[in-house]
C-alpha cells in the first residue's frame, strides 16, 4: 500500500512550473542552483524562490550538453547544460538567475557555459578546498558573505535577519522531518520504499518550501499510522547505494537494483540523505550558516586533509551502515566524476570489513544496461550467498 | 546433492560468441554441446540444448530443472532459474577443482576475476570494462590482421623468439598497432606474442584488484588457448589450471549443478 500523501505530493510537483510562472508574472525571481554545499536558506529568506537544478537519465540531452561544455565533464552537467540548450525542462527553463557552489571544477565550468552561452545571470559560491584550516573556513565566510551581497542586489532588498532567522527555521524542520521519513523507508516491513522517500526528497528541489513542510508533516503521520498495520517481513537483500550524485530522471541503476531483487534501505548521495543532513546551523546568522554548510558531511570532492580516519564522509557511511543495516554497498561513478572514482577503492578497502562492496562505473546511455545488470545480479548473488553461510553457521553452532 | 541417475537437468549458458549446454545425470555429464551465438540468444540456447540433448539421447521434457545463465540468460523462456554467469563459473571450476580459490573466466565479449571462498562461494567479482579489450573478441580480430584461424594463435605464441610489447590492448587501436609492427619486419609470431602479453596484463590487473589466491582456475573461450595460459602464468608468477575437457563449458557445467541442486532440496 502507498501513502496517499505521496500522490499529493507528486502532485504538487506537476503543477510547481505553472505556479512558477504565475509568480514571475507578479514579480517574484527564481534562483536555480547547482550543488548542495548551497545555503538555500539564504535565497529563501530575500524572498527569491530557490529551485534546486539538474537531471540526469537522458542521452540526447547529455550529447547536446556537450556541445557547449564539452565531452570531458561528468554526464550529470552534460546533461544539465542540455536542459539549457534545450530549453524544454521546466524549472531550467523559469530561472532568472543561476548559481552554482563551486565544490568541483566542473560545477564552476557549468556556470560558466551558462552564463556565456544561454545569457543568464550566475553567481558563483567558491568553496574551499581545504576547510581544516581557520583560513578555509574564513574564506567561506566571505564567500558566502560577498554572496549574499549580490543575491540582495540581484532581489533589490536586503536581507532581514527575522526573516532569515525564520527561513534557518523552516529548513531545520524540513530536515528533521525528512530524516524522521527516511527512517520509515529501512525498517522491515516499512510502510514506504527508499525510492518513495528518494522522490519526495527531490521534490523539495522545487516546490514552496512551506508548503513542502506541510506536506512532509503530513507524510510523516501517515506513514505513523500505516506503520501500525503492515505485512510481512521483506527478505530482499539491503543494498546502500553510494557514490555519485544520482540526480531526479537518472532510475539507470535504482530499476537495475530493484530487478535484480535487492533492497536499497539508505544512501549518502547529495541528491539523497546527505542533502538533508549534517546541516546544523549554530546561529541564525550568514557566518553561522556558512560553518553549518562546511561542517556537513563532504563531497568526495573535498580532500580529507588530517588523515583518512577523520574523513567525515567515510564516517558517516559507517554511521549509515549501522543505522540501516544494508548488506552490500553499491558505490556508483559517473565516467569523469574523478572526485569519487578516485575514493572507491579507499571506500572499498575501509567498507569491506563492514559490509560487501562493488563499484558500478557508468553512463547514461543504455549501452551497458547488460554489463552491469550482470554485476547486479551477481552482486545480489553474493549477498544472498552470505546470507545462506550463516544461516548454515548458525545452525551448526545451535 | 546430486540427483539421482536417471533425473536430469541442464545448464544452458548463452555467451556472446557461443550457446553451450550441459546435461547432467547422476553427477555426471550426460551431454553437452557448444554452437555459435546466433542474433537470438534463445533459439541459440536451444540449438544447444537440442544438440547435448541428443548426446544424452534424451527429450527435452526428460529434464527436470533448467538452469540458464550468459548474457543471453533473461531470454531463456524455457528455464526454471537463471543465474549469472559469475556464480555458474565459479560452481563448475569449483566442483572440477576445490582447491581453486581465484577464476579467470575469458570469453567472447568480457573477462571476469571471480574470487571464492573454501566453500565454493563467491565472495568478490570484477569484470572488465564495456568493451572487446583484452577478450576472445580481440584476439578474433587480431587473428583476422594475420590472416590466421584464431585456433592457431596461442601454439604461434608458442613459436615466438621474442616478444614485441604491444602498448594498446584497445581493439581498435590494436589493429592499426599491429599493421605497423608488421610494416616494421617484426615476426608474426612475435607480435602475437606480444598480443598474448598485453591481454594477460590486463588481465592480471583484474586479478591484483579482486585478490589472487591459489589455486588459480582459467575458464571460457579463450582459456582453450595454451599461449594466453603461458603469457598468464608468466605474468602472475603463479601456475594456471584449466579443465582438461573443454574450458568453455564451465558456466553451463555450473548451471546445471545448480540445476542439480535445486532438485536435491
Amino acid at each position: 500500500m502507498k501513502a496517499t500523501t505521496l500522490d499529493r505530493i507528486a502532485k504538487a510537483v506537476q503543477e510547481r512550473p505553472e505556479q512558477l510562472m504565475k509568480a514571475r508574472e507578479k514579480g517574484a525571481k527564481v534562483v536555480g542552483y547547482f550543488c548542495s554545499y548551497m545555503p538555500e536558506e539564504i535565497v529563501h529568506a530575500l524572498g527569491l524562490i530557490p529551485v534546486r537544478l539538474g537531471r540526469g537519465g537522458s542521452d540526447d540531452l547529455v550529447e547536446l550538453g556537450g556541445r557547449y561544455i564539452g565531452k570531458g565533464t561528468c554526464v550529470f552537467l552534460r546533461e544539465s547544460v542540455g536542459l539549457f540548450a534545450e530549453g524544454k525542462e521546466p524549472f531550467s527553463k523559469a530561472c532568472d538567475l543561476v548559481a552554482v557552489a563551486t565544490s568541483c571544477v566542473q560545477m564552476f565550468r557549468l556556470a560558466e557555459v551558462v552564463k556565456h552561452f544561454f545569457n543568464i545571470p550566475t553567481l558563483v559560491l567558491g568553496v574551499p578546498r581545504n576547510f581544516y584550516l581557520p583560513e578555509g573556513r574564513a574564506f567561506f565566510q566571505k564567500e558566502v558573505e560577498n554572496f549574499a551581497a549580490q543575491l540582495e542586489e540581484f532581489a533589490g532588498n536586503k536581507l532581514d535577519a527575522a526573516a532569515l532567522a525564520e527561513s534557518v527555521e523552516l529548513y531545520r524542520n524540513i530536515r528533521r522531518t525528512l530524516q524522521q521519513i527516511y527512517d520509515f523507508q529501512a525498517a522491515d516491513p516499512a510502510p514506504i520504499s527508499w525510492r518513495e522517500v528518494f522522490d519526495v526528497i527531490h521534490a523539495g528541489f522545487y516546490l514552496d518550501r512551506a508548503e513542502y513542510y506541510r506536506l512532509l508533516q503530513d507524510l510523516l503521520s501517515e506513514l505513523g499510522t500505516m506503520s501500525e498495520a503492515l505485512g510481512t517481513t521483506d527478505e530482499r537483500p539491503r543494498i546502500l547505494l553510494s557514490g555519485t550524485n544520482i540526480p531526479p530522471g537518472d532510475t539507470k541503476l535504482i530499476n537495475l537494483i530493484e530487478e535484480a531483487g535487492g533492497r536499497i534501505v539508505g544512501d549518502d548521495l547529495c541528491s539523497g540523505l546527505r542533502f538533508i543532513s549534517g546541516i546544523d546551523a549554530k546561529a541564525a546568522t550568514l557566518a553561522g550558516l556558512a560553518d553549518a554548510y562546511i561542517d556537513k558531511i563532504p563531497c568526495a570532492t573535498l580532500p580529507y586533509l588530517p588523515s583518512l580516519d577523520s574523513d567525515r564522509r567515510l564516517e558517516n557511511l559507517a554511521m549509515i551502515i549501522d543505522r540501516y543495516k544494508p548488506e552490500g554497498m553499491i558505490y556508483h561513478t559517473l565516467r569523469f566524476c574523478d572526485a569519487f572514482t578516485f575514493k572507491a577503492a579507499e571506500t572499498k578497502r575501509i567498507m569491506n570489513n563492514k559490509i560487501s562492496f562493488m563499484e558500478i562505473h557508468t553512463e547514461y546511455a543504455d549501452s551497458d544496461i547488460e554489463a552491469i545488470r550482470t554485476r547486479i545480479d551477481a552482486f545480489i548473488e553474493v549477498l544472498e550467498g552470505r546470507r545462506r553461510a550463516k544461516i548454515s553457521k548458525a545452525a551448526v553452532v545451535g | 546433492m546430486e540427483a539421482s541417475t536417471g533425473v536430469y537437468c541442464a545448464g544452458v549458458d548463452i555467451g556472446a560468441v557461443g550457446a553451450k549446454a550441459v546435461i547432467m545425470s547422476g553427477g555426471k555429464i550426460v551431454g553437452s554441446a557448444v554452437v555459435p551465438t546466433a542474433v537470438n540468444a534463445e533459439k541459440s540456447g536451444l540449438s544447444a540444448l537440442e544438440v547435448a540433448l541428443k548426446m544424452a539421447g534424451i527429450m527435452r521434457s526428460d529434464l527436470k530443472q533448467v538452469v540458464a545463465t550468459g548474457y543471453g540468460r533473461r531470454t531463456i523462456a524455457f528455464a526454471d532459474k537463471t543465474i549469472t554467469e559469475i556464480g555458474c563459473h565459479a560452481r563448475g571450476a569449483y566442483s572440477l577443482n576445490p582447491k581453486v580459490r581465484t577464476i579467470i573466466d575469458m570469453g567472447g565479449q568480457d573477462c571476469k576475476a571471480i574470487r571464492i571462498d573454501e566453500e565454493g562461494r563467491v565472495t568478490e567479482f570484477i569484470m572488465n570494462d564495456k568493451c572487446a579489450s583484452g577478450t576472445g573478441r580481440f584476439l578474433e580480430v587480431m587473428s583476422r590482421v594475420f590472416e590466421i584461424p584464431v585456433s592457431e594463435m596461442g601454439p604461434l605464441a608458442l613459436q615466438a623468439e621474442k616478444m614485441v610489447p604491444m602498448s594498446s590492448t584497445c581493439t581498435v587501436f590494436a589493429e592499426s598497432e599491429v599493421i605497423s609492427l608488421m610494416a616494421r619486419g617484426e615476426k608474426p609470431e612475435d607480435i602475437i606474442n606480444g598480443v598474448h602479453h598485453a591481454i594477460a596484463q590486463r588481465v592480471a590487473g583484474l586479478l591484483t584488484r579482486v585478490g589472487l589466491e591459489d589455486d588459480v582456475f582459467f575458464s571460457g573461450g579463450v582459456a582453450k588457448n595454451v599461449g594466453m595460459i603461458k603469457a598468464l602464468e608468466e605474468i602472475i608468477e603463479k601456475k594456471v589450471v584449466t579443465s582438461s575437457e573443454n574450458p568453455q563449458l564451465m558456466g553451463a557445467l555450473g548451471a546445471a549443478l545448480f540445476a542439480a541442486g535445486r532438485i536435491a532440496l
